[in-house]
């Protein structure tokens, strides 16, 4: 019983898994003992990689980077305002949701590629600065939630059978913990360019 | 003549009460630029939507004028926000902001997306019916979707482009720049 249980649930198991191991980490101090190794990391990426130089040398190609980060994340919070309200029945209520899930997903996984991808550039030009920041790493760990969240928990439930046969709170569930996700590390951003 | 206009209306605007007071308070400008910023998600998140389904990159299945119908409230309301606070972030610092290149560019931009919008919606109207269930929208409204894409695309980069320096008047000496930003004490100083 306890294999099928596990499963039918291992994407989830998975993720509880790894929550417990980030917990256990932080608990017996080890990501405080991994985190002043990273700084030179930080510190080449900014100075000594391509990307870093380029960012650092030329303000307008990293202000363009950062308009195509901005766009990216508009993108993804079009895209999961539109597949969340409609999981909570307030937008597109006459679409089927199946159909507004699997539609947009494609689109979603673009995004947040770009996303990412634009967010490294960025990232490496003030390497030096958001390495001290918290709100940095508090948005990295929320979008890597994020990530984890949509592939291995929201996605392959939705997707497992038709919406009327999953538990109608289970489903506004996953909408309401997606947007706040999402929110969050769109907030954390902004939040990073304050400080 | 219009600079001159506009410069003196900025320093009108500038010496206001309420003006200062949003520059001042550190919170209040952040809150106002953050709520701007993340109301893309909504506004320009909605928009996107509608433009890749007319051309046929998301949701193909399901009717064009639905998408754009359903997401037509969320888009306004996100738009709406943005104007506010736009206008709050102008306000705030407006000597500033009036003599920005990009921001005037942003304008001009902004200005032209709301033209092509307004015509998309006079075409979408009018082609009701016949293609809504196909996989692509007609050319025309390819068309339209792509340029509101691009015009969006730029209004984001010329709003991401104002804190930046390069061209501000003081940083300038090119005379076409000064007048485009609207540089009128540094054009008068030449």
């Amino acid at each position: 019983m306890f294999s099928t249980l596990l499963g039918q649930y291992s994407r989830s198991f998975t993720v509880l898994l790894v929550a417990i191991v980030v917990v256990l980490l932080e608990v017996f101090g080890v990501r405080s003992a991994i985190y002043p190794g990273l700084l030179p990391y930080f510190e080449w990426i900014k100075y000594s990689s391509w990307i870093g130089i380029i960012g650092t040398t030329y303000g307008s190609i990293y202000a363009t980077v950062e308009a195509a980060h901005l766009l990216s994340m508009a993108t993804i919070g079009g895209l999961v305002l539109a597949t969340d309200l409609r999981l909570l029945g307030v937008l597109l209520r006459d679409v089927p949701s199946e159909t507004v899930t699997r539609g947009t997903h494609k689109a979603f996984s673009i995004a947040l590629t770009v996303a990412i991808l634009t967010g490294i550039f960025c990232a490496a030009g003030v390497g030096d600065k958001v390495y001290y920041m918290e709100v940095f790493w508090i948005k990295m760990l929320v979008l890597l939630t994020g990530a984890c969240f949509m592939y291995f928990i929201k996605q392959p439930l939705l997707n497992s059978k038709p919406h009327s046969e999953i538990n109608p709170w289970l489903i506004r569930l996953l909408a309401v913990t997606s947007i706040l996700i999402w929110f969050t590390v769109a907030a954390t951003g902004r939040w990073i360019g304050f400080s | 003549m219009i600079n001159e206009l506009l410069l003196q209306f900025a320093r009108w605007l500038e010496v206001q009460e309420y003006s200062q007071m949003l520059l001042a308070g550190y919170y209040s400008y952040n809150w106002l630029e953050a709520t701007h910023v993340l109301t893309l998600m909504v506004s320009i998140g909605s928009l996107f939507i509608i433009d890749f389904r007319m051309l046929g990159l998301i949701l193909p299945n399901v009717s064009a004028t639905a998408i754009a119908d359903r997401l037509h409230k969320p888009m306004i309301i996100g738009f709406v926000i943005m104007f506010i606070t736009g206008f709050l972030l102008v306000y705030a610092k407006p000597v500033e902001t009036i003599q920005s290149l990009w921001f005037r560019i942003k304008m001009i931009l902004l200005l032209m997306a709301f033209i092509n919008a307004w015509i998309f919606n006079a075409r979408m109207r009018a082609a009701e019916g016949s293609w809504d269930n196909d996989r692509i929208a007609p050319k025309n409204l390819r068309i339209g979707a792509i340029i509101s894409l691009v015009l969006w695309c730029g209004v984001v980069t010329m709003g991401r482009y104002i804190p930046y320096d390069w061209v501000d008047c003081a940083n300038t000496t090119n005379t076409a720049i000064l007048w485009a930003a609207g540089c009128v004490d540094q054009l008068n100083a030449l």
